[in-house]
């Protein structure tokens, strides 16, 4: 029934690049703010974290076999060693690309008695997919989740940066019409938010002419993979 | 009792969250107070408080901040962590806390660091909390820029750095050890413990001194300091061994959910009234401190006195404070299915008895919602909580066994009867299960 837990289930990985595929796409903003956070913890080690979110903005929202090497060249620690610690937490993307948005569903105990699995399945039904899938257009990704600890909006969505709550059939309607169009609170922008939040204001700021952000251009170049 | 508003007196004032605003409602005057006396009677007005941790085990918060070496001759750092992870379904109070009063926990963990000796602090942020992390990277930047953080802290001589790490997405990253894993760069698996290595204390983040408290016990210490720790323990005298005040996360069918901050001793009866009562139906149950502790009926919801030990005697916990009041309509087997489910899908998979049996209590449970339960399944569920509890690496297993073995005992009849009939006891539209 709960496709939630994925009872000895594979997660497929990229091929890691070899080392003279390697090419770094760090911007000089990204590496900037890597420098930085590296001053804050005693080993290049305990930046993987934070090197994994700045990545993950660089990247697009999606932590490839591309990006989780870059950050262990970046921080001189092994391919396998970041990669296992990416793989580990929920939040960071390694299983497939997604889309533009990612609308996180609550459906842990308070969200459910609140009755979020009917709500679940109208968004499902509105977005043609399921948890796990992106959309054809790329716009949204479905991921369900663990409590967002929000618990007296309940049922509580997140998208991005921004918690929604309490949602009901037509919020989701005004919502979704609302992120067609939207680039805030997007996956890229999350990142974002969170490498700034770590990094605090740079003392030494890189020229803006040289830090390109990542820009909806490049999401083409994404495979979306819709199997999850 | 009704409310008794003291960290949350300014939550609903946006200055508050300023440092001009924070300095106008007497902000930082505990600070300049610490400055000015030993390190050791900050730990004494702690102990004098009675405060104990508001992270969910309840341990004596003066303890640890005694137990950092007082000699610092062993020239490594101290380190002063904030456990702002808050991941326990039910509970939404430091989110509050960080978002509403971010000073009052730079001045809590300033004020740790002075009585410890602190060198850097790490606020380790759960990845979903960007409102709260927002809030607090613009108080530390202010704290900063006017000499509340940083070298020679009011003209004090004392330096203190404070940095922010969020997680990524893992519940026990809550558990202390495996906090720290996760901000010295690793998967969030806990760490061997005392008495088999040396506690945090001495040995915590990369081998040196580690004081690791909550969101809310370091937002207490700003008053200890300020009024006194005997003044903060007149504060839920009337308890055993509970002093001050706690925040509950109310939520489920109640007509106003959200934080209430209590004086220990107030009853759980008391804390629904504040709720604003039960919505759709009549009290069935609740579970008063996180999705960890034992679930309760009405009946001992009725007659309980909210303090450490007197929950206990009640037959649950005070634990994190997310309290969920549920109703009648509620099917007691598939919410404890979704708790289950909950505990199965976080679980770190470092030890055995967790990992697997965890997964095991989700597929019994499974079957029995989808009508398939077997004779002696609830037996057998029963049997697994007994091997996970106690034989687990850390405490995730014993909370995970907890509120299955609860339930099983104070609702034994709906287990039997949805094993037996293959459908719910309980009789209602309330849709607690995927379509
Ligand atoms: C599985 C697990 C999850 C936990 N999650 C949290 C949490 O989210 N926040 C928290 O403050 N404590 C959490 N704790 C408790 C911490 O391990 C630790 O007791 C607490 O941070 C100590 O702070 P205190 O003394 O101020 O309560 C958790 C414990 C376990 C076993
Ligand atoms: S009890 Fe569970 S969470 Fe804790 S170490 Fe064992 S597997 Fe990991
Ligand atoms: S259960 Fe959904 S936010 Fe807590």
């Amino acid at each position: 029934m709960s496709e939630f837990v994925q009872l000895g289930s594979v997660n497929e990985r990229p091929r890691p690049p070899r080392a003279d595929e390697l090419q770094l796409q760090f911007s000089d903003l990204a590496i900037a703010e890597l420098n930085q956070l590296l001053t804050h913890y005693p080993d290049k080690k305990s930046a993987i974290l934070p090197g994994l979110w700045i990545a993950q903005r660089e990247y697009n929202g999606y932590l490839s076999g591309e990006a989780i090497a870059e950050v262990a060249y970046r921080l001189e620690r092994s391919y396998a060693e970041v990669e296992g610690v990416a793989t580990f937490y929920s939040m960071y993307n390694t299983k497939h690309a997604v889309g533009q948005h990612m609308i996180e569903v609550c459906t842990c105990l308070s969200c459910q008695v609140c009755g979020v699995y009917p709500l679940a399945q109208y968004i499902k039904k509105k977005l043609g997919i399921n948890f796990g899938e992106t959309t054809e257009d790329g716009m949204f990704t479905l991921h369900e989740v663990e409590c967002l600890n929000a618990c007296d909006r309940a049922p509580v969505l997140q998208v991005g940066d921004q918690y929604h709550g309490p949602v009901d059939e037509a919020y989701v309607d005004r919502l979704i019409e609302q992120l067609r169009t939207s680039d805030v609170n997007t996956v890229t922008q999350m990142a974002d938010c969170i490498v700034k939040v770590q990094t605090g204001p740079l003392t030494e700021p890189t020229s803006p002419t040289t830090n390109p952000t990542p820009t909806a251009a490049k999401r083409g170049r994404l495979k979306v993979d819709a199997t999850g | 009792m009704a409310e008794y508003k003291l960290l949350f007196e300014h939550a609903h004032d946006p200055e508050f969250k300023t440092l001009k605003g924070y300095l106008a409602k007497g902000g930082y005057s505990a600070l300049k107070k610490a400055i000015g006396i030993p390190a050791q009677s900050i730990i004494d007005e702690v102990k004098a408080s009675g405060l104990r941790g508001r992270g969910g085990a309840g341990f004596p918060t003066w303890i640890k901040w005694n137990g950092l070496p007082k000699d610092k001759s062993h020239g490594k750092k101290h380190y002063i962590v904030c456990n702002a992870d808050e991941g326990e379904p039910g509970t939404f109070k430091d989110k509050q806390l960080m978002e509403a009063t971010p000073f009052l926990l730079v001045e809590g963990m300033t004020l740790a660091a002075m009585a410890t000796g602190g060198d850097v602090g790490f606020i380790y942020i759960r990845g979903e909390f960007l409102d709260a992390a927002k809030a607090l990277r613009a108080a530390i930047d202010e704290a900063y820029a006017n000499g509340y953080l940083g070298q020679n802290i009011l003209g004090s001589g004392k330096n203190f750095d404070l940095y922010i790490h969020l997680g990524a997405g893992s519940y026990e990253c809550g558990e202390e050890s495996a906090l720290m894993s996760s901000i010295m760069g690793e998967r969030g698996m806990p760490r061997l413990k005392f008495p088999h290595v040396p506690l945090p204390t001495i040995s915590g983040l990369w081998d040196s001194p580690t004081l690791i408290n909550n969101v809310e016990t370091y937002c207490c210490a700003p008053f200890i300091v300020n009024k006194g720790g005997a003044w903060y323990a007149t504060l839920g005298a009337s308890t055993k061994n509970s002093r001050g005040t706690k925040i509950f996360s109310v939520s489920g069918h109640v007509n106003k959910p959200g934080n209430y901050e209590i004086e220990f001793g107030t009853t759980l009866a008391e804390l629904l009234e504040m709720s604003g009562g039960m919505k759709g139906g009549s009290l069935k149950a609740c579970v008063p401190g996180g999705s960890s502790v034992p679930i309760m009926n009405a009946d001992q919801v009725n007659k309980a006195v909210i303090g450490y030990e007197e929950m206990w005697d009640a037959g649950s916990m005070v634990g994190s404070g997310g309290c969920m009041f549920l109703n009648d309509k509620t099917c007691i087997v598939q919410f404890i299915w979704r708790t289950a489910l909950f505990y199965a899908n976080e679980s770190c998979g470092k030890c055995t008895p967790c990992r697997e049996g965890t997964k095991w209590m989700l597929q019994i449970l499974e079957r029995i919602v989808e009508g398939n339960g077997q004779e002696g399944d609830v037996e057998l569920l029963m049997d697994i909580t007994k091997q996970i509890d106690g034989r687990s690496f850390c405490g995730l297993g014993d909370a995970a066994a907890w509120p299955v073995a609860g339930a099983i005992k104070v609702f034994p009849e709906e287990f039997d009867f949805y094993v037996k009939n293959g459908k719910s006891l309980v009789n209602s539209n309330l849709k607690l299960l995927p379509v």
